[in-house]
């Protein structure tokens, strides 16, 4: 009995439901109850992410939820980039008011579903119900619809109309998929068991039929993939992850497409031992095509937003590879990817906030010179870009490195070179854009605001980005920091994997 | 009753529910579709009460279902089929094609499903009637579904689309999880309902702002 793991996602959805009932006071009362509930979820989420790594599996209403390493894991990142995503949204939010974009007394609605979307992220990690897993991964989809289309404009509209229609349809495969699986496994479960638990029917998972396997599995992988903005059903995520608040879009590509690649990895990864080449094979070829798509997609953006969405379709390219690959390292490396493309790609998001909110525009052919005005973000999105690119000493080059050695010892050479090549364009693709954004020459007058108007961005939005990339450079130079999680998160999918 | 007849009930109900999901779809009218919804949810709720003999936990699924396919989405759809327009933006493919595709879509798809139902079906006892029907029905609709999001323009037709899709689904819950847990079955139609609701809000928004809810009006943001 952990009720711990209630806390943690029951803190934030009540600071949401406080915050809806009562906000309505003074925006100050929103703020405060949001900041209050995400340190106390973000420091619960690190005791708890400190007790699993240790090899505890904490479990509650009869193994109803249960949180191993993983989702202690999957926890504390969510956590941790929702509290930056709230203190960050603070001074963002209070100047889009002053913009007159929105309504003052729309920030309680802001971080009312702010609070629930990462109340249902938490929740995502820590359920052991397959159908339930279906119910929130829906749930992480309907608590962020509003807060998609928050802005209530042209793009923002449309974005969200897509985002609730693509993701609703796409999970109900999902839906599909799992009541299939219960079905299959129901009856090989011995009675007194609860055949909806994941972790039962990992334990029969070579019993089930074949075809309805392969039939689940693919439901599974349309499904939650497209949560996880895998080709082809990545559509909706750079109109949604663009035309987002920026805090918003930073918890989406940080962390909510991980939480679609998390259900993936507990539903999909448990059948490997008993469909070993066929399912790992497709799922790597679907991981390569992903990452590929996507950076060729980010090559011809203009848009700094869109091109760091398009970014996340490849990234997220390299997660899937890993764990496609299926051995101890390859999801080693997609897990490790995984960490790090949360902490990087919401410092990107991040930055790329405080750009546009000081400069008016996001358009990289319109910006030019910001470096020196804005020296902490420029900062902070070089360290964002180069960890991005695979560069040694930053955190996405050791995460990226095992997923080539894993690719290249599973035989699969193939997808190291075409891996190495989509990193190398990342790289060029990023430093390109960052160049012109803070050291090319300066914004055209059409499209400067005043002068002095162009300065850092308060400590709020810039404290949260420094955070991230220190932790980006920390994690580069001292990769074994974070090796006991990774490992104990690995061991706790491989466990999982029935035997044949 | 006798066992004979208990199957042609079951065949019965479920060739209509084909037919009501042929009618959401193929309605011009966005408020006769709607109607046409309700009258697959009561159908709906009947095939669930007829297996509930079997599995008698199929009686909450049939009160579940009545709550919230026969009374919360058809309010929430008629309301907002009031505040914006009740005439379908025509759709691409013309009312005789469209008919005629979905008819053979009905028929090649039942036929398939029904007669490769072994690939479907998880366990033996659902490649037998009555299951080996209803597993066939819930796939048809969960097809016609998808087909009327993707050929419809209208916003409002895709959430009628994307209703009938969900109910092929829930559909097949009679044959795959008779014993579903109360919490689970809460789970999901509530997934339902807030979806639902929330699409129709976010389309009002486009209506609001564009005019019209014509999807082929959201052409903003390309690539």
């Amino acid at each position: 009995m952990n009720p711990e793991i209630l806390y943690l996602f029951g803190i934030p959805a009540v600071a949401g439901i406080v915050i809806f009932l009562l906000g309505n006071r003074s925006p100050l009362f929103s703020e405060g109850i949001a900041v209050l509930g995400s340190i106390i979820t973000f420091l619960l989420s690190f005791h708890i992410a400190m007790s699993t790594t240790r090899g505890e599996v904490l479990t509650l209403f009869r193994e109803e939820l249960r949180m191993d390493a993983l989702g202690g894991l999957v926890a504390s990142l969510v956590a941790l980039i929702g509290l930056i995503a709230v203190i960050y949204s603070i001074p963002y939010m209070r100047k889009e008011v002053k913009k007159g974009v929105v309504p003052s007394e729309r920030l309680r609605s802001y971080y009312g579903w702010i609070m629930l979307f990462v109340s249902s992220m938490l929740w995502a990690a820590t359920t052991n119900n397959i159908i339930m897993l279906w119910v929130i991964i829906e749930g992480t989809t309907l608590a962020s619809v509003i807060l998609v289309a928050f802005y209530w404009n042209r793009n923002a509209l449309e974005a969200g109309y897509k985002y609730a229609m693509l993701l609703t349809v796409g999970i109900t495969f999902a839906l599909f998929g799992c009541i299939l699986l219960y079905s299959g496994a129901s009856p090989h479960i011995p009675s007194g068991l609860d055949p909806l638990k994941i972790t039962e029917i990992a334990k029969i998972s070579s019993k089930i039929p074949k075809s309805v396997v392969l039939l689940s599995l693919a439901l599974l992988l349309a499904g939650f993939g497209t949560k996880s903005g895998i080709i082809p059903f990545h559509t909706w995520l750079p109109d949604a992850h663009a035309e987002a608040p920026t805090p918003v879009s930073a918890l989406l590509s940080g962390v909510m497409i991980k939480v679609g690649a998390y259900a993936l990895i507990r539903t999909v990864t448990v059948f490997y031992p008993v469909y070993p080449d066929h399912i790992k094979l497709f799922i790597v070829v679907l991981g390569v095509l992903t990452m590929l798509v996507g950076i060729f997609m980010a090559l011809m953006q203009d848009d700094l937003k869109r091109l760091l969405a398009y970014h996340s379709v490849s990234q997220m390219g390299y997660i899937i590879a890993g764990l496609g690959v299926g051995t101890y390292l390859g999801i080693y490396g997609g897990l490790f990817h995984l960490l790090n493309h949360t902490l990087f790609k919401a410092l990107l998001f991040l930055c790329v906030g405080a750009v546009s909110s000081v400069a008016g525009t996001r358009l990289i052919h319109a910006l030019g010179g910001l470096g020196r005005k804005m020296p902490i973000t420029a900062l902070c999105f070089f360290v964002g870009a180069l960890a991005m690119g695979g560069i040694p000493l930053f955190n996405g080059f050791m995460s990226k490195l095992t997923i080539f050695l894993a690719c290249a010892k599973a035989e699969m050479l193939w997808a190291t070179v075409l891996a190495v090549l989509t990193s190398l364009l990342t790289l060029f693709c990023l430093l390109h854009a960052a160049y012109r954004v803070f050291m090319g020459k300066g914004m055209d007058a059409a499209n400067t605001p005043r002068n002095e108007d162009i300065k850092e961005v308060s400590p709020l939005m810039w404290g949260g980005m420094l955070v991230l990339a220190l932790l980006c450079f920390a994690i580069g130079v001292y990769p074994q920091m974070v090796f006991p999680i990774l490992d104990a998160s690995t061991r706790a999918i491989v466990s999982m994997m029935a035997t044949p | 009753m006798a066992m004979e007849e208990y199957a042609k009930l079951i065949s019965t109900v479920s060739l209509s529910l084909i037919l009501t999901s042929y009618l959401v779809i193929e309605l011009r009218n966005l408020r006769h579709s709607a109607y046409a919804y309700i009258l697959q949810a009561l159908l709906m709720c009947s095939l669930f009460v007829i297996f509930a003999r079997q599995n008698p936990g199929l009686y909450y699924w049939a009160v579940t279902a009545f709550v919230t396919k026969g009374v919360i989405i058809p309010y929430l759809l008629l309301r907002y089929i009031r505040r914006t327009t009740d005439q379908e933006f025509p759709p691409l493919i013309g009312y005789l094609g469209s008919i005629l595709l979905v008819s053979l879509i009905i028929l090649v798809l039942y036929r398939v499903t029904h007669h490769y139902i072994d690939f479907l079906a998880p366990t033996p006892s659902a490649t037998q009637e009555p299951f080996r029907t209803n597993l066939a029905v819930s796939l048809t609709i969960f097809i016609l579904g998808l087909y009327c999001i993707l050929s419809r323009r209208d916003a409002i037709k895709t959430v009628h689309g994307l209703l009938v899709l969900e109910n092929g689904v829930h559909l097949s819950l009679v044959s795959l999880a008779p014993l579903l847990r109360e919490t689970a079955i809460i789970g999901i139609v509530t997934d339902v309902v807030v979806a639902a609701y929330l699409l129709l809000y976010i389309i009002f928004g486009v209506f609001e702002k564009f005019g019209s809810t014509d999807t082929f009006q959201l052409k903003g943001l390309r690539w």
